[in-house]
């Protein structure tokens, strides 16, 4: 008995050691790599940030993808013509200095600021410019999905952009063959920031996990669905910035756990707060709220090519079966706008003439048999997978609707898979009906209703695949359009045709909200959904 | 030699158990009652089968009927168990969640009881390379955590109750085929069944006649015990989204649901887990006492 249990605690220990032995080399290797960078930022000031977000990047090539994730990181790597101001989008110099624009609207010359060099150390200028706009024109929805900005691609019709050339070194001309009134305001969004040419030549495909821009961070290193590092650019052309030594971009879906994180001090930044932790907190002194000032909206869409949502009655029925007021209530704290048109009010355009579809039940039903389905009909309902701004808990929001649907006969399955699959399906229009939404890039009406609803767009982001052609009419005459009066009218018949049709249930307008310690200073979220981590640093 | 020595043993009891004429399942009931615990798993079961049946009877709100006004009520006389982020009754929501877990932990438990018995029986019957076919699959299945296989069936077959309750399933069926093999093995070397060969009755029925009831105790204890697992692994599925669909009042998903507010409304995840809890120790309780009676080598 005694020798037998002497062996056992001996086997056991042997054991355990062995367990131990495993676990340590690994855990000093950890150890080593983390420690030394650690003890380094501790004793000087902190100068690390690691910013938390629901979901990874699809692509590091911001004209590869429409998706806010990659604008989030691109947007500190890369950067634009012309860009943004701090927290609305006026334009402003970017990457040009200066520029000049005929009257016609249909010519654009851009002086090159000097001396800038892509983190390759090849050298910035007009060519650069050049080879990017060329490598974009002659692609296809596929590869750069977010080109249907400027019209199309060089063989289609509606291309915007006749040529691009290259004056001299420094400048750069741009050629249009009509004239395109929020052409500095596309040329300023994200995906149309200046890569390397040299970098896109060498890499080829694996570009978009290379990437190589201007801008004052540089890319280090990428660990899908986990982290994405980037480090100072030194040479960057604004003395003294960017002020933050490395930017750490990392995923943690659950927006709760993220808020765990946050207060534990693992991450200094977090998107995505859901409105029901907003209260947590303010309620640490640690911590600080930052509101995105909002310009987004989140949506249900129909597909229209399937049934029964190919009957314009069955889109109005669903909604009149949606009560937008409680859900905003109970989900967005209650400080959301129930949206009744495609684009949020403070775009300029905005038609606030049209009266949205009341909740009612009965009339969702009586317009349900109208269409032939006086017995309902059953659809699956996609939810995405991750906090967004424009909805913090689709899963949830998922749910109301689908309660509110059975009350009108409608029996939907909620469905759910991973990102990047639920944009791809969604794009290619094999949903019946999904949740979605749109963060305006530029703040042009243009970017709401005929990035999300032209018929030019089936493929890229009209993934409702709404075509109409009177709609696609009064878009691009409204695109020429250069009297803001005159645009602004074009519009409001947009949004009521828009409304008539409805491709949508528009559900809200978000004021999207930011969590960061308290030590996080100059952190300005800009409307877009995307800045530049330049100016933010640490209080000291 | 050991073989020998139970084979001698065997023949013995067997006459003496017919003497008595006391029929074996009235001795194990009598002496499940004297396990005062199993009795205890006994009622705890019982109460959630009556509560199963009559959850539209006793349930005081529709289980999927929102009032998004009502949200995070905290318990009161109005709302025995509070209400959740949708307002919806919890005392509702986990009454009805009772029939699906017991539904999901019978049926699936059936399931792998069915095939785990036929496989079992099949390998430790005819032996030789259908047994090592048989076996290995159950050793394949067995070398993967059982979580882990359930998800990878529900990823195949697509997020559902009823594709949970067939991953639950399957991922059981090695165990049970495992545990019948084994009695089979040693079965089929009694007395009776050779001589059963020898009067030249056919397979089928030496399987289904003789060497079936002669196995089957030791699955009865197996299965009732799997019962509770069963009921876990449902609520680990359904909290990982990929079991039962909203607004399926499953236990595991209204935990889910509410882990965002477990600071905010306690309640809201108290209730169903303590649900799951009760319900796992009623059938582990009942599982251990079945086992102490059936179980010949557990009688002292």
């Amino acid at each position: 008995m005694k020798k037998s249990t002497f062996k056992t605690l001996l086997v056991a220990f042997l054991a355990i050691s062995m367990f131990l032995v495993g676990c340590s080399s690994k855990t000093n290797q950890n150890s080593d790599d983390e420690k030394d960078p650690v003890v380094k930022e501790e004793t000087p000031a902190k100068d690390t940030l690691v910013y938390g977000r629901g979901g990874d990047s699809v692509s590091l090539d911001p004209i590869s993808t429409t998706e806010g994730e990659t604008f989030k990181v691109t947007e500190n790597i890369f950067e634009t013509l012309v860009s943004f101001g701090e927290q609305d989008t006026t334009i402003n110099p970017g990457l040009a200095e200066s520029w000049t624009v005929t009257d016609d609207g249909l010519n654009y010359e851009f002086k090159l600021r000097q001396g800038v060099k892509f983190h390759d150390g090849t050298e910035f200028n007009a060519d650069a410019v050049v080879f990017n706009f060329n490598r974009w024109m002659n692609g296809n929805e596929e590869q750069f999905p977010y080109y249907t900005m400027f019209g199309g691609y060089k063989a289609d019709e509606g291309h915007v952009i006749q040529e691009v050339t290259a004056v001299d070194a420094n400048t750069v001309k741009f050629v249009l063959k009509r004239p395109q009134a929020p052409f500095l305001k596309n040329l300023a969004m994200s995906p149309f920031a200046i890569s390397s040419p040299a970098a896109i030549e060498k890499q080829g495909e694996a570009y978009r996990a290379n990437p190589v821009g201007t801008g004052p961070f540089k890319f280090v290193e990428w660990k899908e669905n986990d982290t994405i590092t980037l480090e100072k650019n030194a040479d960057y052309w604004q003395a003294g910035l960017p002020k933050l030594n490395k930017v750490i971009f990392r995923v943690i879906p659950e927006n709760t756990a993220r808020l765990n994180a946050l207060v534990s001090g693992e991450i200094d930044v977090m998107d995505g707060l859901n409105n029901s932790d907003e209260a947590t907190v303010l309620a640490n002194e640690n911590l600080q709220v930052l509101e995105r000032p909002s310009m987004n909206v989140g949506y249900i869409g129909l597909t229209n090519t399937r049934k029964p949502f190919d009957n314009k009655l069955v889109r109005q029925a669903i909604n009149h079966a949606i009560d937008k007021q409680s859900i905003i209530d109970a989900f967005y704290g209650g400080t959301a706008q129930p949206a009744i048109n495609p684009m949020p009010p403070a775009i300029s355009g905005y038609n606030d003439a049209i009266e949205p579809y009341p909740y009612d039940l009965e009339k969702a039903k009586a317009l349900l048999a109208e269409a032939g389905y006086a017995d309902g009909f059953t659809m699956d309902l996609w939810a995405m997978p991750v906090a967004r701004p424009y909805m913090p808990e689709a899963m949830k929001v998922a749910e109301v609707i689908q309660a509110s649907l059975a009350e009108i006969g409608v029996t939907a399955n909620i469905q759910s898979v991973d990102w990047a699959t639920y944009l791809d399906q969604a794009k290619n229009g094999e949903y019946d009906a999904f949740m979605l939404g749109w963060t305006g890039d530029n703040g042009d009406a243009d970017n709401f209703l005929y990035t999300l609803l032209d018929k030019d767009s089936i493929g890229s982001n009209n993934s409702a695949m709404y075509s109409s052609d009177e709609l696609h009419d009064i878009l691009i005459q409204a695109q020429t359009e250069v009297d803001e009066d005159a645009r602004n009218e074009l519009y409001k018949k947009a949004q009521e045709i828009i409304h008539e049709d409805a491709p949508w249930v528009p559900l809200v307008h978000s004021i999207p909200l930011l969590a960061a310690g308290k030590d996080v200073v100059n952190y300005k979220p800009h409307p877009t959904g995307s800045e530049s981590l330049i100016n933010v640093e640490f209080a000291k | 030699m050991a073989q020998l020595a139970k084979k001698t043993t065997n023949i013995k009891v067997v006459p003496v158990e017919e003497e008595k004429l006391v029929p074996p399942w009235k001795e194990a009931w009598l002496a499940f009652c004297k396990n005062r615990l199993a009795l205890i798993g006994l009622g705890i079961v019982i109460f959630f089968i009556i509560i199963a049946f009559l959850a539209p009877i006793i349930a005081p709100y529709d289980y999927k009927a929102q009032k998004l006004v009502d949200r995070f009520q905290a318990p009161s006389s109005q709302h025995w168990f509070g209400t959740d982020d949708f307002g919806r009754d919890i005392f509702s929501r986990v009454l009805f969640g009772a029939r699906i877990s017991l539904w999901v932990g019978f049926f699936s438990v059936l399931g792998s009881v069915v095939f785990g018995t036929a496989l079992g029986i099949i390998a430790g019957y005819y032996g030789r390379w259908v047994d090592a076919i048989i076996s290995r699959i159950f050793d394949i299945m067995l070398a993967f955590p059982s979580i882990l296989l359930a998800i990878a069936v529900v990823a195949i077959l697509g997020p559902s109750l009823q594709n949970a309750l067939i991953a639950i399933a399957v991922i059981n069926i090695p165990n049970f085929g495992r545990l019948v093999r084994s009695k089979v093995l040693s079965v089929k070397q009694e007395e009776y069944i050779m001589a059963a060969r020898a009067v030249g009755m056919r397979d089928s029925r030496i399987l289904f006649r003789h060497i079936l009831p002669n196995s089957i105790s030791p699955v009865i204890v197996q299965a009732t015990l799997a019962i509770a697992t069963a009921i876990i692994e449902a609520a680990a599925l359904g909290f990982l989204g990929m079991g039962a669909q909203p607004p399926t009042p499953e236990w595991g998903k209204m935990l889910a649901d509410s882990k965002n507010y477990i600071m905010q409304a306690p309640w809201t995840l108290f209730f169903p887990g303590m649900a799951i809890m009760l319900t796992v120790l009623g059938f582990n309780l009942m599982g251990d006492g079945l086992r102490d009676v059936l179980d010949p080598k557990m009688k002292q």
